[in-house]
């Protein structure tokens, strides 16, 4: 089965947010949440890079350990989602996730920030594949319609990938090899990979090395 | 490419059905449009509330109920083309029952190949229209109320009438529409003409107006010479004044290919650190408005080490000495003290661009909204064609267009100073014209006021309230404007708004024609005479548009116009109706119930839009083009089988002669390398064949297979009973030709041939319709003749002022300008900070649309003011502050500072997307009821400043003086 | 063409990606972004990271000790010393402890806490607990409301601290017998024991400070997570949770034995908190000096026992 994984080429990405608008369009996001976003590093100096980031979708993802009702779950392509029939809307998960992916609709106080909403890969939820109910609630399921995250199809430079994260890696490799330089990119090197955690100690300690 | 999986079978999409489950069981047994608007609502807020409820009671949907007709119905998929920008990409649209459902990536378009921007991938949400105006409304003592078509039409009508009755037809300013598709846009400016004015124009003027004069004054044609896709084989690209990665991202897609694949060098002039900047290998910056200084500063370099191409030059350049004079002046040293760039920088740029050959240069409104725009363009063009880069694959002068079908609308002449094809409004014109609507010449001019004022040059957009404001014995018509119609065009978008609102509170009638109110709704205190006209989107109707890269790509109606709006051509037919102008108006086109047919009218301007090749264009071929998309290469455009072997796609103009010839449109323009049957060319001669003794034509450059080896004229009759081609022509074709020319058939040339016979002939036998000329870099019919630097009206440099100083002031267009006037007031004291102005992604011109969609305006809540770090502190402003930037003729604005180095010291920069507030003041309240956008803002252009081109009375909005202080 | 010309594209200098990237991956590097949730311009928070391992971790792990070591402890006291009875005779007569209005205040606290914590710990232990137990949907009912219970109760808690602090905090000021009790143990791990006191033993000082500053803390870190990033940005939120959770903790091992002193573990001290009237011979061998306070009777005298054996 295909890891499903989205990689952003900072080379490329241009800030231009369709792919957050296209998340928008494709699964009704209400106005404040945001499943997906485009961080621009250095802004308006040399060196400037944007970023669009969402749900990367962890191996071994933080979220999901820290839910209080466990109510994540990881598809067999790897895909991160979660029940909103059992979120109790906590904000743990925003605490843990490295990526700052989870949404709520509203602010918070007095614990009402509503439902817990992110990014899912456009896959949907638990509900049937394609059902109103999974929409209403999860957005499209592309993912069962045989399509890809409608994000990365839409980007305008192709900077944003997604798709099995074997193709996605050749994609990039090409490019970054057609540049001639090594080149930032935004996936799987950054989100916690492995199993075991070794990515995440070998973060630690370059943190622990500063 | 991403891998795509193959797409789930038949019936795929389960959720679709559902949802129009939901509508149905909303509405009963059918589903019609607007109950999908509510269904679409429930469903957004129902995603929302199902986020907030508690766990397990999650609202079920409400779509349980009984199957009605609308459960199982097809799917359709539409193709239709992106409304906002020109790129030109490709919309698909999912369409259930009249409900667009949903909205999948254009895989299949070689010009987008599935991308979007934010406004592309967010276009399905105008079908929510939750903003829109949504039925004629009137302004009857201060007070927005509703109002029945046939009432608006009869009252707006019997108003016009009784203006045209005490001021003439020229009282009547007709502001059409880049927004229009082509043939709406052609029949917007036939319908002036039968009016009786040339007070018509559309936002080419405030947009590429600079360009189009400029650049056809180079070398025949002012539009993109290659194309975006051709982008990918450049070897170098240079960007001056264009912010490609936010007006034109798609275009990105093929400029980092390049970048990534040829390691071409992006080069980015720009007085901003853009987002394009951000992509570049070495990023120019430069003191807004000294362009010219800058491109020469780079010439001279390349002249200075001789690595112009000689060769080229020799054969199909005209005048270029005269650059070199100029261009000697331009010593670093000069160049740095006016444009504040180090020649060392320039030095290196120039060897970047000599070195990597074919190279392509980009500009945009950072070139051409300037005083000098027509200079500035000229000015480019010489550059390229020092390296030798026009008419070469991956080189050319890649002009980004703006508006979807700007360059539609400008080919159709929706401008106050040509009809139809560029051409012009001299008698022969209009003859030429009034030949193709089948119309006595006599009946048109009897509708204008005199033939004086049929052939004279109307008032350009970027002056309209000046011609409501000048005394009436300053304008060169017999009265001033009495009556304003902005049909698709947003007020916020020219400059002087404080003047434009004097002018619009002095109008007789102001009227609206548009899917949103605009901001023109809200500017001014009119009590009365104030209408605004729902107008559909293109999404509400079908037809062809223009792409920056002269394709034109024939869009599918995805559906019906929302609320009671109506398409602009059925509008047309009504006001016509009311005028009685429609027996002429649509005397060759079909006429169903009120609504013109489309295609009608596309057959009607292929049969008259010979000058630039738009004649080959029929609705079936370009039909079968959007059908046929994958079949054309990602690159060169150019189908490889299928049904549309070897056209380019979107027949990109010249397309020449009649659908039945084929041709397969021009990718790049002037490229010599092929035949011209197969798309090739020349430059076009358009200013005679000499000039003081030195030809025009070229010399020993022609496009392959031509039979003759050197530069000729444009092609008439004459010359082919010359060369003996005449023989080819066929008996209809002679019978037409004869017809036309009557006597001097000899003079019947191939832009006024109906027949289409002397292109077909032409092109038949390896000869270039439009001759083979040389490109000149003198416009000796020009106010500078050679492309000079002069400084802006409003400039911080005194000390420059002397030796660069501007034109003495003027009358054109029928009204006076000022220039020296205006330069000689030094202001540079209270108003220390250069201001400049543009655009953001996710927002488009006055932003009434875009700042009305939920999921772009999101993206951009707050008006802001770019102001660099150094004067943020010379001044004690903070970041996120709250600041008035006040423009050096006194009009103010209240924006949030954003405090970066994105600007540099000394200039601030606008968005000039926001509008809704005036000078403090947030004027939501005047909005018709639910039609107000989400986000509102002070307008940029309360700011700006007066300055128009010399040539064509672009405004300048990207130069002018202001001063910044907290609030 | 020039022929001294480079073939390679000058790149913008001052810019060594490499760096950006790290900076980026360990949080140095904030972007910025064009919506209003600025949270949203963090790349990566690695911290989270750090957060989940405490919390999951160790923060879980000897929480469960501790709450499971204080329930062992009180067992094995039990057994050790069984319940605590009032040594001398009981006299038949009571006195008023603590006036309605003390009960209620500590009522109101006390039952607010049970519920806070019960709901607490559900949100930290439930879903290792019950969730197997009740299965996802009711579970997930379940923490919803006790979350729902934990979020508003948490401002009854917060009035009963006060309310308890400001009836009590003069009886808490720490005094020089308290040491003496201290010396002694309270006298709770050998019979007839009784030193001192006044209205609070110095145990109970401890509680009531232990109350006041714990559940204060507790307010103060609770009030943060319930209006999350009014007050506090993530990484504060963050710390917040931790401590919040390791002074519940903490605070629930102290409270348990509290209560266990306050009900099974001591004859006649529930009362005093029931309907507020002590029996005078468990007031003179528990608070001999407030006794004295209250009726001027000297400490000790009334020992109808004699002192024991030892
Ligand atoms: N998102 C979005 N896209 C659009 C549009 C939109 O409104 N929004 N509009 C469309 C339209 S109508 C157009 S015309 C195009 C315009 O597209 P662009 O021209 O690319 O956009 P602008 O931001 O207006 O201006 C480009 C740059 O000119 C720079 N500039 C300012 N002063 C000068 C100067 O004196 N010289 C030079 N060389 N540069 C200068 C500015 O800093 C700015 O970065 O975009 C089209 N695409
Ligand atoms: N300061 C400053 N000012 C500028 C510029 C700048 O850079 N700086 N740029 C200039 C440029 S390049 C341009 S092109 C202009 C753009 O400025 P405008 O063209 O005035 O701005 P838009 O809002 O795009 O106007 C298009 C209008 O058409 C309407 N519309 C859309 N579709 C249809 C349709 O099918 N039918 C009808 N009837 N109406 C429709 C939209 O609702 C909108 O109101 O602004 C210019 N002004
Ligand atoms: C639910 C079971 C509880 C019981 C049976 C109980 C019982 C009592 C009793 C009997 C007293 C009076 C002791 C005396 O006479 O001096 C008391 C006092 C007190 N209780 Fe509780 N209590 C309970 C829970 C709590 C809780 C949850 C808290 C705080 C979080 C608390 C805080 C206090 C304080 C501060 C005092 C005063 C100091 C002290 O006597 O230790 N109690 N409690
Ligand atoms: C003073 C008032 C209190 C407030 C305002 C408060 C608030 C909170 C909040 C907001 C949370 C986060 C969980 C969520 O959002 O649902 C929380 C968690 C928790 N609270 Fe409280 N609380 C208070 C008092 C207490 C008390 C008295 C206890 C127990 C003695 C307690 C024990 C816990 C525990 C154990 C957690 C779970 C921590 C975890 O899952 O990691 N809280 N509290
Ligand atoms: S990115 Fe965040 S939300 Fe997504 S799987 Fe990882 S931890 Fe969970
Ligand atoms: S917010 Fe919802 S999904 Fe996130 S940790 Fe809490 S219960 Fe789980
Ligand atoms: S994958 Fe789907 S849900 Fe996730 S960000 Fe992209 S469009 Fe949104
Ligand atoms: S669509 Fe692509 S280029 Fe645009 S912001 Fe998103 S990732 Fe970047
Ligand atoms: S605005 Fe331009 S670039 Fe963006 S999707 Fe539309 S056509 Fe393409
Ligand atoms: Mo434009």
């Amino acid at each position: 089965m295909a890891r499903m994984k989205f990689l952003c080429d900072a080379e490329r990405c241009i800030e231009c947010n369709a792919c957050v608008t296209a998340c928008k369009n494709e699964n009704e996001v209400p106005w404040g949440v945001n499943r997906r976003r485009v961080v621009t590093i250095n802004d308006g100096k040399p060196g400037e890079r944007t970023i669009s980031v969402a749900c990367m979708h962890c191996s071994d993802a933080p979220c999901k350990a820290v839910c209080p009702v466990d109510c994540f779950y990881q598809t067999d392509q790897g895909v991160v989602l979660h029940n909103k029939d059992l979120c109790i809307g906590c904000g743990y998960c925003f605490y843990a996730c490295p990526f700052g992916a989870p949404q709520y609709p509203q602010a918070g106080n007095f614990g009402t920030r509503g439902k817990m909403d992110k990014c899912t890969f456009c896959s949907g939820g638990p509900e049937e594949d394609m059902s109103e109910a999974e929409f209403k609630k999860y957005g499209r399921n592309r993912l069962a319609e045989g399509k890809l995250p409608l994000c990365a199809e839409m980007c305008s430079t192709k900077a944003l990938l997604a798709g099995d994260a074997d193709k996605v890696s050749d994609i990039y490799r090409e490019r970054v090899v057609a540049r001639g330089f090594g080149s930032g990119a935004w996936g799987w090197g950054t989100a916690y990979q492995t199993k075991n955690g070794q990515e995440r100690d070998q973060l630690r300690e370059r943190k622990q090395g500063q | 490419m991403l891998i795509k999986k193959s797409a789930v079978a038949a019936g795929g999409r389960h959720l679709s059905r559902s949802l129009s489950q939901t509508v149905g069981a909303v509405t009963g047994a059918t589903v019609d449009r607007r109950a999908f608007l509510r269904g679409s609502g429930l469903a957004a807020g129902g995603a929302a509330l199902a986020a907030t409820m508690p766990f397990g009671m999650v609202k079920k949907a409400d779509a349980a109920g009984p199957a009605t007709a609308a459960a199982g119905a097809p799917i359709k998929q539409l193709k239709t083309i992106c409304t906002h920008c020109s790129v030109g990409c490709t919309v698909v649209a999912e369409v259930q029952n009249g409900v667009w459902i949903g909205q999948e990536p254009g895989f299949d378009s070689p010009i987008n190949l599935g991308a979007h921007c934010a406004k592309g991938a967010a276009v399905r949400e105008h079908a929510h229209g939750e903003r829109r105006l949504r039925y004629p409304m009137k302004m009857v003592n201060g007070v927005w109320t509703r109002l029945s078509w046939d009432q608006a039409i009869q009252e707006v009508g019997d108003k016009l009438l009784e203006i045209r009755q005490k001021s003439g037809p020229d009282a009547v300013f007709w502001l059409g529409s880049a927004k229009h598709s082509n043939e709406q846009a052609y029949l917007f400016r036939k319908f002036a003409a039968l009016w009786g004015t040339n007070n018509v124009d559309h936002q080419a003027r405030i947009c590429h107006s600079t360009t189009v004069a400029g650049v056809a004054n180079v070398w025949g044609y002012g539009a993109m010479t290659n194309s975006y896709n051709d982008i990918q084989k450049s070897k170098a690209l240079f960007f001056i004044g264009s912010n490609a990665a936010e007006a034109h991202p798609v275009s990105m897609l093929h400029i980092l290919k390049a970048k990534e694949q040829n390691n071409a060098p992006l080069i980015v002039a720009d007085p901003r650190f853009t987002r394009t900047a951000a992509k570049a290998d070495e990023y120019i910056r430069f003191r807004p408005g000294t362009d010219v200084g800058l491109i020469w500063g780079i010439l001279w370099h390349i002249l200075e080490n001789g690595w112009e191409d000689k060769d080229y030059i020799a054969k199909r350049v005209y005048g270029f000495d005269d650059i070199r004079a100029e261009v000697a002046k331009w010593t670093p040293a000069e160049v740095e003290r006016v444009t504040g760039v180090p020649g060392s920088q320039l030095k290196r740029v120039a060897r970047t661009l000599a070195s990597n050959r074919p190279g392509t240069l980009v500009w945009c409104m950072g070139g051409t909204q300037h005083h000098i725009g027509n200079n500035n363009t000229r000015a480019y063009c010489v550059l390229q064609l020092a390296l030798g880069n026009i008419g070469v694959s991956g080189g050319g002068t890649n002009i980004f267009r703006g508006h979807d079908n700007v360059q539609g609308a400008t080919d159709f002449g929706v401008t106050s100073d040509s009809l139809p094809g560029y051409y012009g409004l001299a008698d022969g014109a209009w003859k030429h014209w009034a030949r193709v609507w089948e119309l006595p010449y006599e009946s048109v001019l009897a509708r204008f006021a005199s033939k004086e004022l049929m052939e004279k040059t109307g008032i350009p957009v970027s002056r309209w309230y000046d011609g409501v404001l000048e005394a009436k014995e300053n304008i060169d018509q017999p009265e001033s404007l009495k009556a304003m119609v902005f049909w698709g065009h947003a007020p916020n978008s020219q400059v002087r708004l404080p003047e434009m609102k004097k002018a619009m509170e002095k109008l007789e009638l102001l009227v609206v024609v548009d899917p949103y109110p605009t901001m023109t709704a809200v500017l001014s205190d009119r009590k009365d005479n104030f209408y605004l006209l729902p107008a559909a989107t293109q999404f509400e109707t079908y037809g062809s548009r223009t792409a920056s890269n002269r394709s034109v790509q024939w869009g599918e109606k995805i559906i019906e116009p929302l609320f009671e709006a109506k398409t602009d051509h059925e509008i047309m037919y009504l006001f016509a109706k009311k005028f009685g102008i429609d027996k002429d108006l649509f005397k060759n086109i079909k006429v169903n119930g009120n609504e013109p047919l489309i295609e009608d009218i596309t057959r009607e301007w292929n049969r008259g839009m010979w000058s630039v090749g738009y004649t080959g264009q029929s609705p079936e071929r370009m039909k079968l083009h959007m059908q046929h998309q994958a079949t054309f290469d990602k690159t060169t455009l150019r189908a490889v089988g299928g049904p549309c072997d070897g056209e380019f796609f979107g027949l990109p103009w010249p397309c020449w002669g009649t659908p039945e010839m084929k041709h397969p449109g021009s990718a790049n323009l002037y490229d010599t390398s092929l035949p011209v049957a197969e798309g090739g060319g020349a430059f076009r001669a358009r200013f005679g064949v000499e000039r003081n003794g030195v030809t025009l034509l070229a010399e020993g450059s022609y496009p392959e297979g031509s039979p003759i080896k050197d530069g000729y004229p444009e092609v008439t009759m004459a010359m082919l009973q010359k060369l003996g081609f005449d023989k080819d022509l066929t008996a209809e074709e002679l019978a037409v030709i004869q017809k036309i020319g009557g006597e001097k058939i000899g003079a019947v040339s191939w832009t006024t041939d109906l027949s289409g016979g002397i292109q077909r002939v032409a092109v038949k036998n390896g000869l270039n319709p439009p001759g083979n000329a040389k490109a000149r870099c003198v416009a000796w019919n020009f106010p500078d003749p050679v492309p000079i630097h002069r400084e802006p009206l409003y400039t911080p440099r005194r000390d420059l002022v002397a030796s660069y100083p501007t034109y003495k002031d003027t009358k054109s267009w029928r009204l006076p300008t000022l220039y020296k006037s205006i330069q000689d007031r030094d202001v540079s004291k209270e108003y220390p900070i250069i201001l400049t102005s543009g655009r953001l992604v996710e927002y488009e011109g006055g932003g009434d649309e875009t700042r009305s969609n939920p999921w772009l305006a999101e993206l951009q809540q707050d008006m802001f003011v770019e102001m660099n770090p150094f004067d943020a502190n010379n001044a004690g402003i903070k970041d996120g502050q709250m600041v008035w930037v006040e423009g050096a003729e006194k009009g103010r604005v209240k924006v949030k500072a954003m405090v970066t180095e994105r600007v540099g010291r000394g200039v601030a920069f606008m968005p000039f997307h926001f509008g809704g507030w005036y000078q403090g003041q947030d004027l939501r309240s005047k909005y018709p009821k639910g039609a107000d956008p989400i986000v509102l803002g002070e307008a940029a252009n309360t700011a700006t400043t007066y300055g128009y081109d010399s040539v064509t009375q672009m405004q300048e909005t990207k130069t002018t003086l202001c001063r910044i202080a907290a609030v | 063409a020039p022929s001294d010309a480079p073939p390679v594209p000058t790149q913008i200098e001052g810019v060594n990606r490499g760096d950006v990237w790290q900076a980026v991956r360990t949080g140095q590097t904030v972007g910025v972004v064009s919506i209003p949730d600025k949270k949203a311009a963090v790349l990566i928070q690695s911290e989270g990271e750090a957060w989940r391992a405490l919390r999951n971790g160790p923060l879980s792990q000897y929480g469960s000790w501790v709450l499971g070591g204080i329930f062992a402890v009180l067992a094995l006291f039990f057994l050790l010393r069984g319940r605590i009875r009032i040594d001398g005779a009981k006299t038949g007569k009571t006195i008023q402890r603590f006036n309605a209005f003390e009960r209620a205040a500590h009522w109101l606290t006390a039952g607010s806490f049970v519920v806070l914590a019960v709901s607490g710990l559900n949100l930290l232990y439930g879903r290792f607990t019950l969730l197997p137990l009740l299965g996802p949907q009711p579970f997930a009912t379940l923490t919803h409301y006790g979350k729902l219970a934990h979020n508003f109760l948490g401002f009854a808690f917060i009035l009963g601290l006060l309310l308890i602090f400001l009836l009590w905090v003069r009886h808490n000021i720490p005094e020089r017998h308290d040491l003496v009790w201290f010396l002694k143990a309270g006298g709770l791990f050998s019979k007839g024991v009784h030193p001192p006191a006044r209205k609070f033993n110095g145990g109970q000082k401890v509680i009531f400070w232990s109350t006041v500053v714990g559940g204060g803390m507790l307010a103060f870190t609770g009030v943060q997570l319930i209006f999350p990033f009014s007050f506090a940005t993530l990484a504060e939120l963050q710390l917040f949770q931790l401590g919040h959770a390791a002074i519940a903790i903490v605070m629930i091992a102290i409270i348990v034995a509290h209560i266990y002193i306050g009900s099974v573990g001591m004859e006649g001290a529930f009362a005093a908190m029931g309907d507020g009237q002590v029996e005078l011979q468990w007031a003179r061998e528990h608070h001999s000096l407030w006794v004295e306070e209250v009726t001027g009777e000297k400490p000790g005298h009334h020992h109808s026992h004699g002192t024991p054996a030892e």
